[in-house]
C-alpha cells in the first residue's frame, strides 16, 4: 500500500496520507469501539476494587437487559418503532422521489431539490422543536382540530410514541428522498415507456421496473433512516414523555444519571448490533453491497 | 547536445504477457523517428520505457549515451506530448508552458520570455493569457508542443498527438511538426498507427507488430522493399500471390504461380531463397497496369469484377483466370482516361507489372500476424490481402 | 378524466402537500417568535413583539454556547478535512486485497449511530484522563464527518484525468509539486464544498455531542436544554436567526455549485 502511494505522491506525502488514515481508523474509529466492547464486559467497580477478584470479564451487563422487563420492552419498542418510521418514511418519500426523477420538468425538479435541501441544512433540533410547538397541548394542531369540530378537547400528542414517530419521519425524510431519487433518476425513461406500452399499469410498472431498479437507493435510504431513528436522542427527548422513552435515553441515563458506564457501554453495543443486524438484513433482502450504499 | 536514444536488449513483461520482445535499436540525435504499428503492438509501452513511466524487465535505455536506469521520469531529458495533450485545464496558456520551468525554479521573467519565444515558434502569439479551455483543437496542439519544448528536452516523445484532430488540420499539423523539428534539431520520437503520418514526417520508421520490431528503414525503402510479410501488408496496399521459386537470377526470381502461370519478382540480396522455396509475391495495386495480351514480361489475365472511382485514381477489382483470386489494381488518371470506357465488370483484362517493383518473401513469414489488426493468427496460406 | 390523468393530478397534489408539510412547521416556529406570549406558540396570538430578540441578545449562556460551537466546528474542519482528503487519495491510489475490508471500516462511521460514536470516544479517552469537553467533541464529530469529506473528495477525484499527473512529472515536477500545483487545485472545489458541509454538520450535531461535550455547551445542546427547561420564545428567535443564516448559506452554496456545474458543461 505504501509502495503504491509513494509511487504516486512521493515518500513524505505518502507517509502523511497513511498517518492520517491510520490515526482516523485506529485511534478514532476502531480502538474506541473495541474499548467500548471491553468496557461492556466488565463490572462497574469502585476504583479500589480495580484489579481485585471482582475485576473480570462477565456478561452480567448484557444479562441486565434480559432481566429488566422495562428496558427490554423499550429495546423492542425502539426496534419496532424504528422499523415503522423507516417504512413510513419510505412510503412518504417514494412518490416524491418518483415525481422529481421522472415526472417533473427539469426546472420544476431543480426548484424542488433546492426547496428540499433547505430544511436539510437546518438543525435537527430546530426541526424537531418546530413539531414540539405544533403538537403542544395548546398548540396550533389542537386548535385547528377543535375549530373544525373534529375533537372536543385537546389531545396530548406529546405523551405517546406517535409524536416521536411523526417528528422522526419529518427529521429523517431527506435521508430517504435523496438516495431513492438518485436511484430512480438513473433509470432509462424508455424502460418505463416500454412497460407502459406493453400494457403494464402504474402499480405493475413500479413493482416490476422502477422499484427493482431503485433497490440500491431504497436500501441506502432504509439503512440510514433506521440507523438515525434507532440512534436518535434528540427527537424522543423533545417530543416524547417519561412514559415513552427511547433506548438511547436509557443508555444516556446509565452514563450520566446512573453513573454506570459499563452498563451503558453494553446497552450501546446492543444498539450498534441492532443497527448492523438491520443493515445486513436489508443488504441481503435487496441484494446490494456496501459499494452501492456509499454512492 | 546529444539526443540519441539507444535501446539495448530491452524486454518488457507484464506478468505472463510479453509486451516488448528483446529489442535493440539506435535512434540518432536530431532524427525524426516513428514507431508505426496497430494498436496493442507495444509502441506505447516502448515510449513509456523511454520516458521513464515504465521500468524495463530486462535491458536498458540510453539517452545521449547515458544509461537511464534509476533515472525517474522527472529527471530524464525527455518531454512527452500526450495523446489527449494533458494540458492543465485550470491554468492559462502561459502557466502551462512555464510549468516545467517553474518547477525547476526559473525566475518569472525568464520564464515569460521563454514562453513568448515558444509561442512565436508555434505561431500562437498573443494567446498567453487565455485559459487553455478557450482554445481550438489545433491551438491546444501547439500549446502542448510549446509546453514540451520549454523544458529544452533532448528528445521529444509524441504519443499519437494528432489523432484527435480532424483530417484537414491533421495534414496541416504534419508539416508544422516536421518544420518545428527541423528548426529545433531535437530528436522526435513519434508513435502512430497512421502510416500516412509516419511516412510523410519521418526520417526513419520502425514498424512494430506483437511486441517485435519488424523493420527499421526510411519511408521509401519501407514502402518499396518491405522486409516481412507484415510490413508488406500493413504499409500501403498490396496484392499477395502465392508461388514457388523456379530459379533465382541475382535479385530476380522466376516463380511458378500454379494456374496463374509463370511470374517474376524481386528479392533482396540477403534473402536465401533457392529453387523450390514457397514464397509470396507482393505487387502493389499501382504497379499493375493493363497491357496487350502478347506483351513481354510477366502478365496476369483476369476479368473485371468491380470498378470504384476514388477521385485521383480508379480502383479496379480483377478476378484472376484460373485461381479466381482477386487483385486490386489502381489506375492513375492517365491510364484510366484511355481505359475508363472499357472497364465495365465482365471485361477481360491482361495486367503487367515491373518485377523490380515487387517483393518476394518466404511464405510463412507474415501470415502469422493479421496485418489489419496486428493480432497473431494461425499460419494459413492461400488468402491474400 | 382518465385514470392516468387522475394519477398525475394526484401526484402533483401530493407534492404540494409534501412541501407544505416540510415548511409549515418551520413557518409556525418562526411566527411564534413574534407572538407576545410567555410560551412559544401561535395560538392564541397575544400581540406582535420583537422583545424575544432582545432577550436572546442579553442571554450570556447563548453567546457562550455559540462561541463553543464555532470553536468546535473550526476544530472539526482542521481534523476532518485533511483526514477525508487523505482517505480519498488512499482509496483512489491503492489496490490491495485488504481494500474491501478497509473500505467497510472507512464507511462504518457513517452507518454507526451518532450516540455510539460519542460513547466510544468518551470511554476511550477516559483512560488517558481526558473527560468530556470541547476537545472530545471535536474528535467525536470529526470521526464521522471525515467520512463525508472523503465521499465528496472521492467523487471529484474519480473525474481526474491521471494523464495530467504524468504530464506534470514528465515536465520535471516532483511528486509534491504535482500534488501542490495540479491535483490540489483540481480538488479545490470539492474540498471547499466538503468544508462547508463539515462545518454545518458539526454546528448542528446533537447526538454525538451530547455524550462528549461534558460541562461545556454547544448551541444545539443549549437549545435542546432550553426546550426542556426554561422554554421561552427566545429559543424561537434563535431558531429563526439560524434558519435564515442557513437558508442564505444553502442558497449561496447551491447557486455557486450550479454556476460551476454550468461552466464545466460549457467547457466539456
Amino acid at each position: 500500500m505504501f509502495r503504491q502511494l509513494r509511487a504516486r505522491f512521493g515518500g513524505p506525502l505518502a507517509a502523511a496520507i497513511l498517518a492520517l488514515l491510520g490515526i482516523w481508523l485506529i485511534v478514532m474509529v476502531t480502538l474506541p469501539q473495541l474499548q467500548m466492547i471491553e468496557y461492556s464486559l466488565r463490572p462497574n467497580l469502585l476504583p479500589a476494587q480495580l484489579g481485585g477478584p471482582d475485576d473480570r470479564l462477565t456478561l452480567a451487563n448484557y444479562a441486565t437487559l434480559f432481566n429488566n422487563e422495562i428496558h427490554r420492552a423499550i429495546f423492542f419498542k425502539t426496534l419496532w418503532s424504528s422499523v415503522l418510521v423507516t417504512l413510513l418514511t419510505l412510503g412518504v418519500s417514494y412518490p416524491l422521489a418518483w415525481y422529481l426523477a421522472k415526472v417533473a420538468t427539469p426546472r420544476q425538479a431543480a426548484l424542488c431539490l433546492l426547496l428540499l435541501i433547505i430544511p436539510f441544512w437546518i438543525n435537527e433540533i430546530l426541526r424537531t422543536y418546530s413539531w414540539f410547538i405544533i403538537l403542544a397541548f395548546r398548540g396550533p394542531l389542537n386548535e385547528v382540530l377543535m375549530m373544525l369540530g373534529l375533537i372536543d378537547r385537546p389531545i396530548r400528542f406529546l405523551s405517546g410514541d406517535g409524536g416521536v414517530m411523526v417528528g422522526m419521519v419529518y427529521a429523517y425524510i431527506l435521508f430517504m428522498v435523496f438516495p431513492v431519487y438518485n436511484a430512480i433518476e438513473s433509470l432509462d425513461d424508455n424502460q418505463v415507456r416500454a412497460a407502459r406500452d406493453l400494457g403494464a399499469g402504474t402499480i405493475r410498472t413500479h413493482r416490476r421496473i422502477v422499484i427493482p431498479h431503485a433497490k440500491p437507493g431504497i436500501a441506502t435510504g432504509c439503512i440510514m433512516t433506521f440507523m438515525l431513528a434507532a440512534g436518535s436522542y434528540a427527537v424522543p427527548a423533545l417530543l416524547g414523555s417519561p412514559g415513552s422513552r427511547w433506548f438511547t435515553q436509557i443508555i444516556y441515563n446509565w452514563f450520566f444519571e446512573g453513573g454506570n458506564w459499563n452498563q451503558g457501554a453494553a446497552y450501546a453495543f446492543l444498539l450498534l448490533v441492532l443497527c448492523i443486524g438491520f443493515m445486513s438484513l436489508v443488504m441481503r433482502v435487496f441484494k446490494v453491497g456496501l459499494g452501492d450504499i456509499a454512492k | 547536445m546529444d539526443g540519441s536514444v539507444r535501446l539495448e536488449e530491452l524486454v518488457m513483461r507484464f506478468g505472463d504477457f510479453t509486451a516488448i520482445e528483446r529489442t535493440s535499436l539506435t535512434i540518432e540525435s536530431g532524427e525524426f523517428f516513428s514507431f508505426l504499428g496497430p494498436s496493442g503492438c507495444g509502441k506505447t509501452t516502448l515510449l513509456n520505457l523511454i520516458s521513464g513511466f515504465l521500468t524495463p524487465s530486462e535491458g536498458q535505455v540510453f539517452i545521449g549515451g547515458e544509461p537511464m536506469a534509476g533515472v525517474p521520469v522527472n529527471r530524464r531529458p525527455t518531454a512527452m506530448i500526450f495523446q489527449n495533450l494533458a494540458l492543465f485545464p485550470l491554468m492559462s496558456v502561459f502557466d502551462n508552458i512555464e510549468f516545467g520551468l517553474e518547477v525547476r525554479g526559473v525566475d518569472r521573467k525568464t520564464r515569460r520570455a521563454t514562453a513568448e519565444h515558444l509561442l512565436a515558434l508555434v505561431a500562437l502569439e498573443g494567446v498567453g493569457e487565455r485559459r487553455v479551455t478557450e482554445l481550438s483543437g489545433g491551438q491546444r496542439q501547439r500549446v502542448a508542443i510549446a509546453r514540451a519544448l520549454a523544458v529544452e528536452p533532448r528528445v521529444l516523445l509524441l504519443d499519437e498527438p494528432l489523432s484527435a484532430l480532424d483530417l484537414k488540420l491533421r495534414q496541416h499539423m504534419r508539416s508544422e511538426l516536421k518544420a518545428i523539428q527541423r528548426k529545433t534539431g531535437i530528436t522526435f520520437i513519434y508513435i502512430t498507427h497512421d502510416q500516412g503520418e509516419a511516412l510523410t514526417m519521418s526520417d526513419r520508421v520502425a514498424v512494430m507488430s506483437a511486441g517485435r520490431i519488424q523493420q527499421v528503414a526510411d519511408p521509401m525503402t519501407l514502402y518499396r522493399r518491405p522486409a516481412t510479410g507484415f510490413v508488406a501488408a500493413f504499409v500501403g496496399e498490396n496484392n499477395r500471390i502465392e508461388a514457388k521459386v523456379i530459379e533465382r537470377l541475382g535479385e530476380r526470381v522466376r516463380l511458378d504461380a500454379g494456374a496463374l502461370g509463370e511470374l517474376e519478382g524481386h528479392v533482396g540480396k540477403e534473402a536465401g531463397l533457392g529453387g523450390g522455396a514457397l514464397v509470396s509475391l507482393y505487387v502493389r495495386p499501382e504497379q499493375l497496369r493493363p497491357v496487350s495480351a502478347g506483351a513481354s514480361g510477366p502478365t496476369l489475365a483476369g476479368r473485371v469484377e468491380a470498378v470504384h472511382f476514388e477521385g485521383a485514381a480508379l480502383m479496379v477489382q480483377v478476378g484472376l483466370d484460373g485461381s479466381g483470386e482477386r487483385l486490386r489494381v489502381q489506375l492513375g488518371s492517365e491510364v484510366s482516361r484511355t481505359f475508363a470506357d472499357g472497364l465495365a465488370p465482365g471485361v477481360s483484362l491482361t495486367l503487367g507489372y515491373d518485377p523490380a517493383e515487387t517483393v518476394v518473401l518466404p511464405r510463412d513469414d507474415g501470415s502469422l500476424v493479421d496485418a489489419a489488426t496486428g493480432e497473431v493468427v494461425a499460419a494459413e496460406g492461400g488468402s491474400h490481402v | 378524466m382518465s385514470s392516468q390523468r387522475l394519477m398525475a393530478f394526484g401526484l402533483r397534489f401530493y407534492v404540494v402537500v409534501f412541501f407544505g408539510y416540510l415548511f409549515l412547521p418551520l413557518a409556525i416556529m418562526a411566527a411564534a417568535t413574534f407572538n407576545d406570549s410567555r410560551f412559544p406558540t401561535v395560538t392564541p396570538w397575544d400581540g406582535t413583539t420583537l422583545r424575544w430578540f432582545g432577550e436572546l441578545w442579553a442571554d450570556g449562556g447563548m453567546w457562550q454556547a455559540l462561541t463553543n460551537s464555532l470553536i468546535v466546528a473550526v476544530g472539526v474542519l482542521v481534523v476532518a478535512v485533511p483526514i477525508g482528503i487523505a482517505t480519498a487519495l488512499f482509496l483512489n491510489t491503492v489496490s490491495s486485497r485488504a481494500k474491501p475490508f478497509l473500505y467497510a471500516l472507512i464507511l462504518s462511521p457513517l452507518l454507526t449511530p451518532g450516540v455510539i460514536i460519542g460513547i466510544s470516544t468518551l470511554i476511550f479517552w477516559r483512560q488517558w484522563g481526558v473527560s468530556g469537553g470541547i476537545f472530545l467533541t471535536v474528535l467525536g464529530q470529526a470521526t464521522f464527518i471525515a467520512a463525508y469529506v472523503m465521499l465528496m473528495v472521492t467523487a471529484r477525484l474519480q473525474r481526474f484525468d491521471r494523464t495530467m499527473e504524468r504530464a506534470a512529472l514528465d515536465l520535471g515536477a516532483s511528486q509534491w509539486q504535482m500534488f501542490r500545483r495540479i491535483l490540489l487545485p483540481f480538488l479545490k472545489p470539492a474540498i471547499l464544498s466538503a468544508a462547508v458541509i463539515a462545518f454545518l454538520q458539526s454546528f448542528e450535531n446533537y447526538n454525538t455531542t451530547l455524550f462528549v461535550v461534558g460541562y461545556d455547551t454547544t448551541l444545539t445542546v443549549y437549545i435542546a436544554s432550553k426546550v426542556r427547561t426554561g422554554l421561552t420564545p427566545a429559543v424561537n428567535a434563535l431558531g429563526l436567526i439560524l434558519i435564515l443564516v442557513t437558508v442564505l448559506l444553502a442558497i449561496a452554496y447551491e447557486v455557486k455549485r450550479r454556476r460551476e456545474a454550468a461552466r464545466q458543461d460549457v467547457q466539456a
